[in-house]
């Protein structure tokens, strides 16, 4: 099925040559143009190496915690019998749309010496801790958690009901857990331990808050302060090193596992959690991670002397934001399919390596990537047509987030056993009925899993956004970029209040006409 | 039918890609857009977007703006203007501080336009070469915080923020970014690489604040987190007009002279709209822009004599402003910038 003429090769083909000139091309435009003058030896120094040791204990440390939160989560929202389900997961998924950077803010609003506790207790409870490494650790966990819930919730659900019967024949339930429904899982929750690491190891909006000092700055630095990009780029590089390093890591440990799919039998009494257990947890990460920050800021935003003024004026840039969001998604997720299949069929060594790429494309920091464009897409000529337009916002959601949702999609995608395709095959089915008919239906949950997160990531994309947004229009997340800079701080909650309200309203409705049809 | 099927699926990829791209706003003039000029602006929006505005009205040109800050989150408009170079898309640059116009003078990204309007401005604040002008300044304060320190005790000098009575209670931004990033590199040119090193030290060993944004030392002394910061006239006076706890001391009035940093205008090389550029360049130029400028949040100082400038800020002839080649503060920038990261720890 992979001959030349195949309709698979074609596809995946065409597939992989947007990718290819969306993805990969501007970042290696702007590598090999920016490495051309530069001969010196390159070597870091000790104060750089232990940059370099906080960004790995940030990126760890945000992927353990967030894993840890969202993980069993997953398997409660999978597993347990909870009321309003589907109200609970749309709740619990939203601090993903708080902007980090704001959390962080709302922590020292809390935490901080002249902080809501330190007033609250009389004395600095939170001392050496509200500024620290922990903090952000914490502040990331809470705020990415949702990713591994989400993955993991999707995961869950593609298990085959009847494997986990069989095993409870022969094992306790605990065992089939740990031995089976843990690992059949594991992919998903991994890929989305990935993603979450390279996200937080590209975060330094929420270190900078927070004062930790952190690698990402010094690549930073090398643009915005020192307008050097040959040094960025080599600067980068020991930071997409410890990337590759923590993907072959997680990808060694998990090699590939078959996973099957579930076809109607539900999961077996003995594997479902009480639900006043699972409820309690998910008040407690609810109250935590969404209810706390949205009071503290709103607290603040309560002192703003002009509510309205902050947010008149934001009405373009939010349609905007949702319009080319949309866009975004539904771009990343068509082409991330095809290519998350693709994948999903590649031998193992072949899959290891791409997987490694993969994670290194999204590691790259969006500066590098917004460069890269501007020197691909600003030319003369058919190319130069969509520079200058929205459409370059498009491309930039795509730059930044095709290689995780082709990474996500990829776990997705091995849950569909080779043997379905195969039986279609010799039913005379050709390959693109058997996607159409058999392979995509399964993976459907996981379609629109990466198509929300593509969404919400997309929403708040800024790094990338703001360097090749067209003149005169904006994006909500960079209206609010640029104004808070002078903006007081019952202000800037006002504007992040607005941002996580503008998605989560949407969503809200739509987890409650969910959860009706649900109840009828 | 395969073969349908495949065509059918090709087609409806490319569709899909070439749809979602589409579906996007182009750059259609309009009827109504036949002038237009193209701004990227890095002082803050909210002080510069209603002078825009204000142009588009008087003027009929339509404004297309691109906006940034100067807070370390950012990466600057210079280097989309830099990237932009071989097909530039902005007709004018308006920086909010020194040091990106003069990197992109360097790097052969501006070109030289003299404006009618520059006259009047003050010699030292427009380059030699038409590169870029000067207009509205701001002045680098020592804020403090109202009910923690009494305008007496406020500290007078930047070099007296390393004394131990302070210890622990002073706020900088991220010297190695926006404004701050100008201000340091000016006063190692002023007073020397080994003053300067010694005084940073002693500002690491007295515990001082690194913060990411001149924004988040205001609201770290409006909050008493704590008591005195080094930041920027507009900032503080966001959090006065807001009724917080705050003042400022501009300092170094006695010894070095109080940093002004000027906002500069530039025409970019190969524009798009080189005359648009130049007439908006003439508008910004104005007396009228500075009055509007001094009088909104941003509190700027007018350069031109005779306009009313900002009140509870001194006019610019009153202090004696720190003597300053832009140029040479602008060239050790970047050793500077390696000198703190090494000395601050960052």
């Amino acid at each position: 099925m992979w001959g030349w003429r195949s309709s698979r090769t074609v596809v995946v083909g065409l597939a992989t040559t947007l990718f290819v000139v969306i993805c990969v091309f501007p970042i290696a435009s702007f590598l090999m143009t920016s490495l051309q003058g530069v001969t010196a030896a390159f070597a870091l120094d000790a104060r750089q190496w232990g940059l370099l040791v906080n960004t790995a204990v940030l990126g760890i440390g945000t992927a353990v915690l967030a894993t840890a939160i969202g993980a069993p989560l997953g398997l409660l929202l999978a597993r347990a019998p909870l009321p309003q389900k589907t109200l609970l997961r749309v709740a619990l998924a939203a601090p993903l749309l708080l902007p980090p950077y704001v959390v962080a803010l709302a922590w020292t609003y809390l935490g901080s010496n002249r902080g809501l506790l330190a007033t609250a207790v009389g004395y600095d409870v939170l001392a050496a801790w509200t500024y620290s490494l922990p903090a952000a650790v914490l502040v990331l966990g809470l705020v990415l958690y949702p990713l591994s819930m989400l993955a993991t919730e999707v995961a869950l659900r593609r298990i085959d009901g009847r494997l986990e019967e069989a095993a409870l024949m022969v094992a306790a339930p605990r065992g089939v857990f740990w031995r089976l429904t843990v690992p059949l899982v594991a992919p998903g929750i991994m890929a989305a331990a990935l993603v979450i690491f390279v996200l937080a190891v590209s975060e330094f909006g929420v270190p900078g808050v927070l004062r930790v000092r952190v690698y990402t700055t010094e690549v930073f630095t090398a643009f915005a302060a020192l307008y050097d990009p040959g040094r960025a780029a080599l600067l980068a590089l020991p930071l997409l090193a410890l990337c590759v390093a923590i993907a072959a890591v997680a990808v060694a440990l998990l090699g590939d596992r078959f996973v099957s799919v579930r076809r109607g039998a539900d999961t077996p009494a003995a594997l479902r959690f009480e639900r006043s257990h699972a409820l309690l947890a998910a008040i407690t990460v609810l109250v935590t991670a969404l209810a706390l920050p949205i009071a503290v800021l709103a607290r603040e935003a309560l002192t703003s002397r002009s509510i309205a003024a902050v947010i008149v004026g934001s009405g373009e840039a939010i349609a905007n934001s949702v319009r080319l969001a949309t866009l975004g998604a539904s771009a990343v997720v068509g082409i991330a399919m095809w290519l998350g299949y693709a994948r999903a069929r590649t031998t193992r060594r072949v899959g290891r390596l791409v997987d490694i790429g993969l994670v290194v494309l999204f590691a790259v920091p969006g500066t590098l990537v917004g460069v890269g464009l501007i020197a691909v897409w600003n030319r003369p000529g058919p190319l130069g047509a969509l520079y200058g337009t929205d459409s370059m916002l498009v491309l930039a959601y795509l730059a930044r987030l095709l290689p995780a949702a082709v990474l996500a999609l990829a776990a997705s995608g091995r849950t569909v056993p080779v043997s379905h395709e195969e039986v279609a095959a010799v039913s005379g089915a050709g390959w693109l009925r058997t996607m159409w008919r058999i392979v995509i239906p399964q993976m459907r949950l996981g379609l629109v899993a990466a198509w929300l997160i593509a969404f919400v990531l997309a929403f708040g994309e800024l790094g990338v956004s703001v360097l090749v947004a067209p003149p005169g229009e904006t994006t909500l997340p960079i209206r609010i970029y640029t104004i808070i800079a002078n903006a007081p701080s019952s202000s800037v909650a006002v504007l992040a209040l607005l941002q996580a309200g503008v998605i989560l309203g949407p969503l809200a409705v739509l987890g409650a006409i969910l959860a009706h049809r649900e109840v009828s | 039918m395969v073969h349908r099927d495949r065509i059918a699926l090709c087609a409806a990829l490319a569709v899909f890609t070439g749809g979602a791209l589409a579906a996007c706003r182009g750059a259609d003039p309009g009827p109504q857009a036949l002038r237009t000029v193209t701004i990227y602006v890095s002082t803050d929006r909210v002080f510069s977007e209603p002078v825009l505005r204000a142009y588009e009205q008087q003027s009929g040109v339509t404004v297309n703006a691109v906006y940034d800050t100067e807070e370390t989150k950012s990466t600057g408009l210079a280097n989309r203007l830099l990237a932009e170079q071989a097909r530039p898309q902005a007709d004018v640059f308006w920086s909010n501080e020194p040091v990106r116009t003069l990197v992109l003078k360097s790097r052969k990204a501006l070109a030289s336009y003299r404006s009618p309007n520059a006259k009047g401005i003050p010699a030292a604040l427009v380059d030699a070469d038409g590169y870029w002008t000067g207009f509205s300044a701001r002045i680098r304060v020592i804020a403090y915080n109202t009910t923690l320190v009494t305008l007496a005790d406020a500290p007078k000098s930047v070099f007296d923020l390393a004394d131990p009575r302070w210890r622990g209670q002073v706020a900088i931004a991220d010297p190695r970014f926006g404004s701050t990033s100008f201000h340091v590199a000016a006063l190692y040119a002023a007073a020397g690489d080994e003053r300067m090193d010694a005084f940073f030290r002693q500002l690491k060993a007295n515990d001082v604040k690194i913060v990411d944004g001149n924004s988040v030392v205001r609201d770290l002394v409006a909050r008493g987190e704590v008591k005195i910061g080094l930041t920027d006239t507009d900032d503080v006076n966001v959090a006065i007009e807001d009724r917080q706890p705050i003042a400022m001391v501009l300092p170094d009035a006695a010894g070095l002279g109080v940093p002004v940093m000027p906002n500069m205008v530039s025409l970019i090389a190969n524009a798009p709209h080189m005359e648009e550029g130049q007439r908006l360049i003439d508008y910004l130029l104005s007396g009228d822009v500075e009055q509007q400028l001094a009088h909104s949040e941003a509190v700027q100082i007018p350069l031109h004599t005779g306009v009313p400038g900002p009140r509870n800020i001194p006019a610019i002839d009153t202090f004696r402003p720190m003597t300053l080649d832009f140029t040479k503060a602008a060239q050790r920038v970047e050793d500077v910038t390696g000198r703190l990261a090494s000395i601050l720890g960052l």
